[in-house]
């Protein structure tokens, strides 16, 4: 017998991964799409009036988030105005074919499209994995990505940013910063807005939204999204967690929102110390570190030492030290840098920073463009200079 | 999609391969080494005893919580981390020992059998191996069975900051309770073998407990079948109830939580009863951070902390602690080899189950597996639980009338749980007469059931009532359940005590000053 849909006696043709009810897919887009809306409005995302960026991958969740809050944005008047925000990380063979998804996504809902590359740092993803290979690459590009959302948004002048985090993304940040015992994150990742202080704000609508609700709406939806993973290997550790939480869900369906309560409900005990948000003293981004990850890893990258900013930092500073010291004076030192022909490939790698800014599709950003390309120059000069007295850096 | 996260940069270093084992020798005194304990650290067998040694006493003695003279209820399960725990407080407390402990303990085992549907026999026969490990310590000792857990039914102090509704005649009847209970699983033994017997030793232990000791010898002695055979059925009634229970909720994951918090109960009420004001509990550390990360998993993150701290304080006169907490499963199993300590296999809800068996299960076997090749992984899930505060110094009104935890369901409007109540609201149409929410809070006049039971002076609360005086995790143990009236006696009854204060504070609100 086939079964009704709980709310309105048609015939279900699903059963809600969140809750087991069986739904139509009417019933099924009003739900999910009323529950974003509720924790849009439980938590007061948006104010009236604001520029909100939708950090789109052309993933899944992105694509989704896009669609919904779009529709939402109209059903309720939140009067948003709204961009999509994509970051090229370089990689041929999945980004590429991802950002197309994107395009297509800005022709069919509508929306501004911005494009900010890796290239504002001189490098691709690619390049990157040249240099260290497949095993901590995912380091670099998690970093990065994360400055560079924030860095296209500021071009775009927006007031937040919205990602596609869903339930499953965040209860597996919580097993992981548990696992990793890392109680500064653990107290922060189950926030719905980040970055309330000075920087940009970030929140993530999908905050209770499950990842087999999301893929079913696109499903049903016939949503258009690029679905393919990455080329270059993701992390393992990670990988862990999520099988972790998939083997739970499939146990008891609800223990990806229990999770999520249980990093709700957790308090820290008052005597630990917990990491001051400071500024980065070189690029000004927010950091915990004098310098940020950031700054670090594209200090190694630049400097031919890739692994400066991957686990142990010390022991790769002390080698370089001892570097340093067998090769006798600094200043000669930095000539060796230089000689290995990376300086020629800073200054070309910029100015194709300042043209793929220009390229960009969104008009008005060309003014910020050379503020960036600045920015960058700004790097190889101080990088220049660290490079003469690299030991004094105190990370 | 790429779900890499810009903070994913530090994880744990995974394991450097050992180095050869043979051939070792002790990184302290350059004998031989017969073990290594933890990445490269070989021991011999002299400096491992050290090493094992120091470390419980350290663990019980930085804190200072143990007093000289302070009676200690040791619980064992019969599994190696309890047994390691037995022998290292009898080695602690022999003679020869240069720094006795100076606390007296006395030893409980709680027989489970009944939820897991063991025979009879095989009980009994479990019941009597722990008799005997018990005994030959000199140590008082006493055997509850999980039922009994349902025939507790006085209101818990805590649960009463006030204290006002506790008289002492109510304790003076919960006494009674108790001591008919120790009675009438010793006589079900004897039923059986007439060998077994409740055995509450010589050594001088608070006068609660030494009466119940003699009247059940006493039963042995006397052997009046009529008597037995009442008791016996008052016992099955019990074990019947739990069965009904534990199968009304539906999950493997929900049953162990539920045992778990019935065996708590039934070590405190013992505790409490018998003048014991600390509660030692045998779970090493990978126990615990199992445990931890169980407890996330279930909604219970707001407990994680207390479920794994050494001292627990959740209960207000009565402390559990945890003295193996520093001390890895492995390092427990080298101990009881090195010792010769045996140790029991008793089969628990998951025995021989897959991965999947329950949330618990699953736990346990992520954690151990990921602790093989990343060796700081259960130190690493410690820490975490180190950091995290135990809600001890904020005095918090509210407790869950299952668990005693704090309850953590007064949330802001943004939050998980009134996510999952808009789920089920908006999804399911019938779903707001059993939602867990329940703000229209029905005095407790009509069950709604119609059976006529709602007027008589029976204690009957309704669903909502109960699930509004639980946490977040026990609603979850207890979601699928058909009748709530299948809860044990006194979860019900501090539910329908609540109500009832409720129901007062409504009547005179009006008159009440708001403090705040």
């Amino acid at each position: 017998m086939p079964l009704k849909c709980g709310l309105c006696d048609k015939q279900a043709i699903l059963k809600r991964p969140k809750t087991g009810d069986a739904l139509c897919k009417e019933c099924f887009f009003l739900a999910f799409e009323e529950e974003v809306h509720q924790t849009i409005t439980d938590a007061n995302l948006f104010i009236k009036g604001e520029t909100v960026a939708i950090g789109a991958s052309g993933g899944k969740d992105s694509t989704v988030l896009a669609y919904v809050m779009k529709a939402l944005n109209e059903r309720y008047a939140y009067n948003l105005n709204l961009v999509l925000l994509s970051v090229d990380e370089g990689i041929t063979g999945y980004r590429d074919d991802s950002l197309e998804s994107v395009k297509r996504n800005e022709i069919q809902y509508c929306l501004p499209l911005k494009i900010v590359s890796y290239e504002l740092y001189g490098w691709t993803m690619d390049a990157i994995v040249k240099q260290i290979g497949l095993k901590n690459n995912c380091t670099f590009c998690g970093v990065f990505r994360r400055q560079a959302l924030d860095r296209g948004a500021l071009m775009l002048k927006v007031d937040k940013i919205v990602t596609g985090h869903n339930a499953d993304d965040i209860a597996e940040t919580v097993i992981m910063n548990v696992l990793r015992g890392d109680i500064g994150r653990l107290r922060r990742c189950t926030a719905i807005t980040t970055g309330t202080d000075g920087a940009l704000p970030r929140c993530k609508p999908f905050k209770y939204t499950y990842e087999k609700e999301i893929v079913m709406y696109a499903y049903f939806k016939k949503l258009d999204y690029f679905s393919t993973e990455c080329i270059y290997s993701p992390n393992a550790y990670r990988g862990f967690a999520r099988a972790y939480i998939k083997d739970l869900e499939k146990i008891r369906p609800s223990a990806i929102i229990d999770i999520i309560h249980s990093g709700e409900s957790l308090s820290v005990k008052k005597e630990v110390k917990m990491p001051v948000q400071g500024v980065c003293v070189r690029c000004g981004y927010i950091s915990s570190n004098t310098v940020c990850k950031a700054c670090v890893l594209l200090e190694g990258l630049n400097k031919g030492r890739p692994r400066l900013g991957i686990g142990k930092t010390h022991k790769e500073r002390l080698k370089m030290a001892e570097d340093l010291n067998e090769k006798g004076d600094s200043s000669i030192n930095s000539q060796n840098f230089f000689e290995n022909g990376q300086l020629d490939s800073f200054s070309e790698q910029s100015s194709q920073s300042g043209l793929s800014c220009c390229r960009s599709t969104t008009a008005g950003c060309s003014c910020q463009t050379s503020e960036i390309c600045n920015d960058t120059a700004g790097i190889h000069s101080s990088v220049d200079q660290q490079k003469i007295n690299s030991l004094a850096i105190d990370f | 999609m790429c779900s890499v996260q810009e903070d994913d940069n530090d994880v744990p270093f995974s394991k450097v391969r050992p180095n050869e084992s043979i051939g070792r020798t002790c990184m302290k005194c350059q004998e031989k080494a017969v073990l290594i304990t933890r990445v490269n650290d070989a021991f011999c067998r002299s400096c491992f005893m050290v090493y094992i040694t120091h470390k419980f006493r350290a663990t019980i003695g930085k804190t200072k919580l143990v007093r000289d003279g302070e009676m200690v209820l040791i619980a064992l399960s019969g599994g190696p981390s309890s047994s390691a725990l037995l022998h290292l407080i009898q080695e602690g407390l022999s003679e020869r020992t240069h720094k006795k402990l100076r606390f007296r303990p006395g030893l409980i085992f709680i027989d489970e059998g009944a939820a897991v549907n063991l025979p009879s026999s095989e009980r009994l026969n479990n019941c009597e191996k722990m008799l005997d490990t018990m005994r030959s310590t000199g140590f008082p000792c006493c055997i509850k069975a999980l039922e009994q857990g349902f025939d507790i039914d006085n209101i818990p102090e805590l649960t009463s900051p006030s204290g006002t509704c506790c008289p002492g005649s109510q304790v003076e009847k919960d006494l009674g309770t108790i001591d008919h209970d120790t009675e009438s699983i010793s006589s079900d033994i004897s039923t059986a073998t007439s060998s077994v017997t409740l055995n509450m030793s010589e050594c001088s232990i608070s006068s609660s407990m030494e009466e119940p000791c003699s009247n059940s010898r006493e039963a042995i002695a006397v052997s009046s079948l009529s008597r037995v055979e009442s008791s016996f059925q008052k016992y099955e009634e019990a074990e019947e109830k739990l069965r009904c229970l534990l199968k009304s909720l539906n999950s493997v994951s929900a049953q162990e939580d539920l045992i778990r918090s019935i065996r708590h109960k039934i070590l405190s009420e013992v505790a409490t009863t018998c003048g014991y004001s600390k509660v030692m509990l045998g779970s090493c550390g990978t126990r615990l951070a199992v445990t931890l990360l169980t407890d996330m998993a279930i909604g219970r993150g707001g407990q994680a902390a207390v479920d794994t701290v050494f001292a627990d304080k959740r209960y207000k006169n009565l402390m559990f602690l945890r003295p193996l907490r520093e001390f890895s499963s492995k390092e427990i199993g080298m101990y009881n080899a090195l010792n010769d300590v045996e140790s029991f296999f008793i089969p628990t809800l998951t025995t021989k189950g897959s991965d999947g068996a329950s949330i618990e299960h699953l736990t346990e076997a992520f954690v151990t597996g990921l602790q093989r090749d990343y060796p700081s992984t259960v130190s690493n899930i410690m820490r975490t639980g180190e950091k995290l505060s135990t809600g001890a110094e904020e005095e918090s009104k509210e407790y869950c009338a299952m668990c005693q935890s704090s309850l953590d369901t007064n949330v802001v409007a943004s939050s998980a749980l009134n996510a999952v109540q808009f789920s089920q609201r908006i999804s399911n149409r019938a779903a707001d007469s059993d939602s867990i929410i329940d703000k229209s809070n029905k005095t407790g006049e009509c069950c709604g059931e119609g059976d006529g039971g709602c007027n008589t002076t029976r204690t009957r609360v309704t669903k909502q009532q109960v699930l509004a005086s639980l946490c977040y995790g026990c609603r979850l143990a207890i979601r699928k359940i058909d009748d709530v009236e299948k809860l044990p006696l006194y979860v019900l009854k501090d539910v329908f005590w609540r109500v009832r204060r409720e129901k007062m504070k409504s009547e005179i609100e009006e008159f009440l000053l708001d403090t705040s």
